[in-house]
């Protein structure tokens, strides 16, 4: 029995994995900004994913757990980066072409909240998980992560206005 | 405008900002994170295992022994306990559309690994994890031209990975790619030197690419392709 269940494991992670990775992505490069790190970052989710499998294909939304382990790997990356030695201007490359994926305003707001704000934002909004959802997820109160959105909205909406402009004009 | 109306504009905002990141797409195929999956599992099986052991023996002991198999603790501070927790695989390998072959690399650790990955993906490698040239390998003359057209390196940002682009169609009939990360800790040599070869100058094979975050140096070249070299 163990050893079908092992068989099917495989299949049911490739659809996973094809059907969730392109949202899964710009949802991560929305709050990185950079298109190599984030193709990382996703990519170290999925294989961790893979790796713990059978946990996260019981989870209410897995696609969830993808995004909330890239981001907070994207954290301790971070971290880990100001310890690192940059590598001249090949550094410039990679800026460049960023530039052309991901740009103006709109796009950098997320980058300006904290970590707790994007993830509530991610949950909340980019993948419209209601509040007790996201906050059984976060393993928080459905309070805080209501105040957490209430910030990161007031955050986006000073970030962004020229988009209410054209939203209120509807 | 009241709360609800606030975050159902910001919502609409994101989501329209989500969908105008197109034509951007993972470039991890399914066999590559399969593949790195399964080897993080092989690596938490021996590191269990291991500490298993040397927990009958004490602390003292099990740190020693979680350090020797293959995950130090680290010089980014992480603890032992936790040696593979926030750091991404140590390298992924994608094979583009037009053939290329583009490598991220963190570490070079596997070096076998990332060998036959390559190999599969029709490039004629040798990885090793030193820049000792393989005994079975010959190095191949690389002029400055040769290097660019066949290899080019950057430098992610945030990140601090090295992905390396290698262009298997510019390899001249014969040759090879040779890979090896060192840990002298030499980051200032980053040109290629002159060497006689009887009239003509040509490069010194092997070429600094990158400091990993390891601390190691990364150093690529070309070798003459064989059997028992580059697999082919």
């Amino acid at each position: 029995m163990r050893v079908r269940g092992m068989e099917q494991e495989p299949t049911e992670f490739a659809e996973f994995y094809e059907s969730t990775r392109e949202d899964c992505l710009r949802i991560v490069l929305l709050n990185v900004g950079d298109l190599h790190l984030a193709q990382d970052l996703v990519a170290e989710a999925y294989t961790r994913a893979w790796v713990s499998w059978r946990k996260v294909r019981a989870l209410e939304v897995p696609t969830a757990w993808v995004v909330r382990i890239a981001l907070n790997t994207h954290v301790s990356w971070w971290r880990r980066r100001r310890r690192e030695v940059a590598l001249g201007d090949h550094d410039t490359a990679t800026l460049v072409e960023q530039a052309t994926v991901v740009s103006g305003d709109l796009l950098a707001a997320p980058r300006r909240l904290t970590a707790r704000q994007r993830e509530v934002v991610t949950l909340r909004l980019l993948l419209d998980m209601d509040t007790e959802t996201t906050a059984r997820v976060l393993g928080i109160a459905p309070g805080t992560v209501s105040a957490h959105l209430h910030q990161a909205v007031a955050k986006l909406r000073a970030a962004i206005p020229s988009h209410y402009g054209q939203e209120i004009c509807k | 405008m009241n709360d609800s109306d606030t975050v159902d504009v910001v919502r609409d905002s994101l989501t329209a900002a989500k969908e105008s990141l197109v034509g951007i797409h993972v470039d991890a195929p399914l066999d590559t994170i399969v593949s790195n999956g399964r080897a993080r599992r092989r690596r938490h099986r021996v590191t269990g295992l291991t500490g298993a052991v040397a927990g009958t023996a004490g602390m003292a002991l099990a740190v020693t022994a979680l350090a020797s198999s293959g995950h130090p603790a680290g010089q980014s501070g992480h603890s032992v306990s936790h040696p593979l927790t926030a750091r991404l695989a140590a390298w992924t390998v994608a094979k583009q559309v037009n053939g290329d072959v583009k490598i991220t690399i963190r570490e070079l650790s596997d070096p076998a690994g990332l060998q036959s990955t390559l190999r599969a993906d029709g490039v004629p490698a040798n990885v090793s994890s030193s820049t000792q040239i393989d005994p079975s390998c010959q190095a191949y003359p690389m002029t400055q031209a040769l290097f660019a057209s066949i290899y080019d390196a950057q430098k992610g940002v945030g990140s601090g990975n090295t992905v390396l682009v290698i262009r298997p169609s510019a390899l001249p009939g014969g040759a090879g790619v040779q890979i090896g990360a060192s840990a002298d800790g030499r980051a200032g040599d980053g040109g290629l030197h002159q060497v006689a070869n009887g009239n003509q100058a040509v490069h010194q094979s092997v070429h600094h690419v990158a400091t990993l975050t390891d601390n190691t140096v990364l150093r690529v070249g070309l070798v003459y392709a064989s059997q028992q070299c580059t697999g082919s």
